[in-house]
């Protein structure tokens, strides 16, 4: 942002790649910011080895044992430590802004675009670490044969991306209110019903093995749900970014 | 008294008058429902409820771009309206769907796909007002509220439509009500996919055979209220090319039909029927249906006009005393 010509580019194309920059100027400081204090990554990968850790010593008795409903049980609380540690994380970054009053010249400083788009990649990446930990720890203690991993792993992202998706907005709304850990959980929780319910079956189906036809239709909603969310949020950004 | 005064309290008078109207309507004159007794009153007041449900929701919405675009309080006083009214109402069709699932299926919840997407729709709703309560500040509650509403209501589409298409079938109207309707039911194979769901009922074909004129399939059944399996043998007219025998699921108002049968391939076509068809084809229900849907929206309008006039009424409240307070 070394001039007011970045700032206001001419054309549009210009513009857009003006904003990508900013974006990707936004996500080294997010990571060097991360990096520094470790604050989000120990929380969530914290979170999301007790938890795993703990169904685990809950389930290794029965896990071995035939039970037409266990690839559903382990998918469900697969889900569970990958959404409970979600929470714990990922309003951090906006968070972290509010409480140390940066919020302000960020503002000034990066179209409100970049901004969600800089935050986004950030919050993929934390994301994508998180699952990508707590599915193998997952399949290790929990002992979990998957059929197909390839469909396990397309699964596991496209709902990630979904999760990320429709986070990243909430996490920004609920910075500008009080009771902020709460609240971040209160309004998620609703609106990734549909991609949990999806998910959960699509990681139970990847588990017991099916064909790729199979597992096609929930691939396309998971995937509809975050490009959907993910537009949603790119036009409502900016009014909850200046509100 | 004005005149505008005059007409609302007439008009409240008539809307008790009306709603007592109904409900004596409900018991005394509707007939009972075939095969579901008592139980298909609460129709009357289910229906009526959970329509103006998805319209107070709707006009939530519209309300909320409508904020965004223009920035006036008054949008915001009725997406707030709006959306308790259709909280409210949201509320009592789940009571009442829950009543009637108990007394028909023998389990108050039993994650239906329309009673998820409405209980997903209550908690969508109460955290918007959770939402509301924590902010301070009255311009930056508007915006970002606006902004949660819009950003809820892109995920309804995916609940609404999607998730109850990857269950396989619901025990709503247009499957269950109606005999003959658009719900497929499902084809059980002897020799291949034995098992199959319906619903959240659980059907297994045990054998498929010919006793003279029928075709008598033998299918396990297991249903989430009921803790031991079932076995029930609905039949198929090979003459007459239609349903015979159609048994009733234990502890449950819902028929297994035999809707098609293949006895050399040894496959059935089974299905959900309600018992008795037509609900409003009679005209006492009919007309008691249509006064009840009159009389709920009617109590939605009244009670949305009521929430939207406070409202603003604390905006003006708090805007005239905006110059005795610091500037922001």
């Amino acid at each position: 942002m070394s001039s007011s010509d970045s700032v206001r580019p001419p054309t549009e194309a210009a513009g857009w790649r003006h904003i990508l920059d900013a974006s990707l100027a936004v996500f080294i400081k997010e990571v060097r910011s991360e990096v520094r204090t470790r604050y989000a990554l120990n929380a969530i990968l914290l979170f999301a080895v007790s938890t795993i850790v703990a169904v685990s010593l809950g389930l290794g008795p029965i896990a071995p044992r035939r039970n037409p409903d266990l690839p559903l049980i382990q998918a469900a609380l697969l889900w569970m430590a990958i959404l409970f540690a979600a929470f714990t994380g990922l309003a951090r970054t906006f968070i972290q802004e509010e409480d140390a009053r940066t919020a302000a010249a960020l503002r000034l400083a990066t179209p409100a675009l970049a901004v969600f788009l800089g935050k986004a990649w950030f919050n993929t990446l934390l994301l994508g670490l998180l699952t990508t930990v707590s599915a193998t720890l997952f399949l290790v203690l929990l002992r979990v044969g998957v059929a197909d991993l390839v469909q396990f792993g397309a699964v596991l992202a496209l709902g990630s991306a979904g999760l990320v998706a429709a986070t990243t907005l909430i996490a920004a709304i609920i910075a500008r209110a009080s009771a902020r850990g709460a609240l971040f959980a209160v309004l998620s929780f609703p609106l990734l019903t549909p991609l949990l319910v999806v998910a959960i079956r699509a990681t139970a189906l990847t588990i017991e093995g099916v064909t790729w036809a199979a597992i096609g239709p929930p691939l396309q909603i998971l995937a509809a749900y975050a490009v959907a969310l993910f537009t949603a949020s790119l036009l409502l950004f900016e009014v909850v970014w200046e509100a | 008294m004005t005149l505008s005064q005059r007409t609302s309290d007439g008009a409240k008078l008539l809307l008790g008058v009306w709603m007592g109207g109904v409900v004596i309507a409900m018991f005394a004159i509707v007939p009972e429902y075939v095969g579901l007794g008592d139980a298909g009153r609460i129709i009357i007041m289910h229906v009526p409820t959970a329509w103006i449900t998805t319209i107070a929701f709707l006009i939530s919405a519209a309300a909320s771009i409508r904020y965004l675009w223009r920035r006036r309080a008054t949008d915001d006083a009725i997406a707030v309206a709006a959306a308790e009214v259709g909280f409210l109402f949201c509320a009592l069709a789940t009571i009442t769907g829950a009543i009637f699932a108990q007394l028909v299926w023998g389990v108050f919840w039993n994650w239906d796909p329309r009673q998820t997407s409405i209980l997903v729709l209550l908690l969508i709703y109460a955290a918007y007002f959770a939402l509301r309560s924590a902010i301070d500040e009255p311009e930056r509650r508007q915006r970002l509220a606006a902004a949660y509403n819009l950003f809820a209501a892109v995920t309804m589409p995916f609940l609404l439509f999607v998730v109850p298409r990857v269950a396989d079938s619901t025990l709503h109207p247009t499957c269950a009500f109606v005999q003959g309707s658009r719900c497929a039911g499902v084809t059980l194979e002897r020799d291949g996919a034995r098992i199959k769901q319906l619903g959240d009922i659980i059907v297994a074909l045990e054998s498929l055979e010919r006793r003279g004129d029928l075709a008598v399939a033998r299918v396990e059944v297991r249903t989430p209220g009921l803790t031991e399996v079932v076995v029930l043998e609905p039949s198929y007219d090979l003459n007459a090319a239609a349903p015979a025998d159609r048994p009733t699921f234990p502890g449950q108002q819902f028929m297994l039909a035999v809707k098609a049968v293949d006895l050399t391939r040894g496959t059935a076509l089974v299905n959900i029927e309600a018992p008795g068809t037509g609900l409003l084809s009679n005209q006492r229900t009919l007309w008691t249906f249509m006064a009840a849907n009159i009389g709920f929206l009617g109590l939605a309008i009244w009670l949305y006009r009521l929430r939207a006039g406070l409202i603003l009424l604390e905006e003006r409240i708090r805007l005239r005393g905006a110059p005795h307070e610091l500037p922001a």
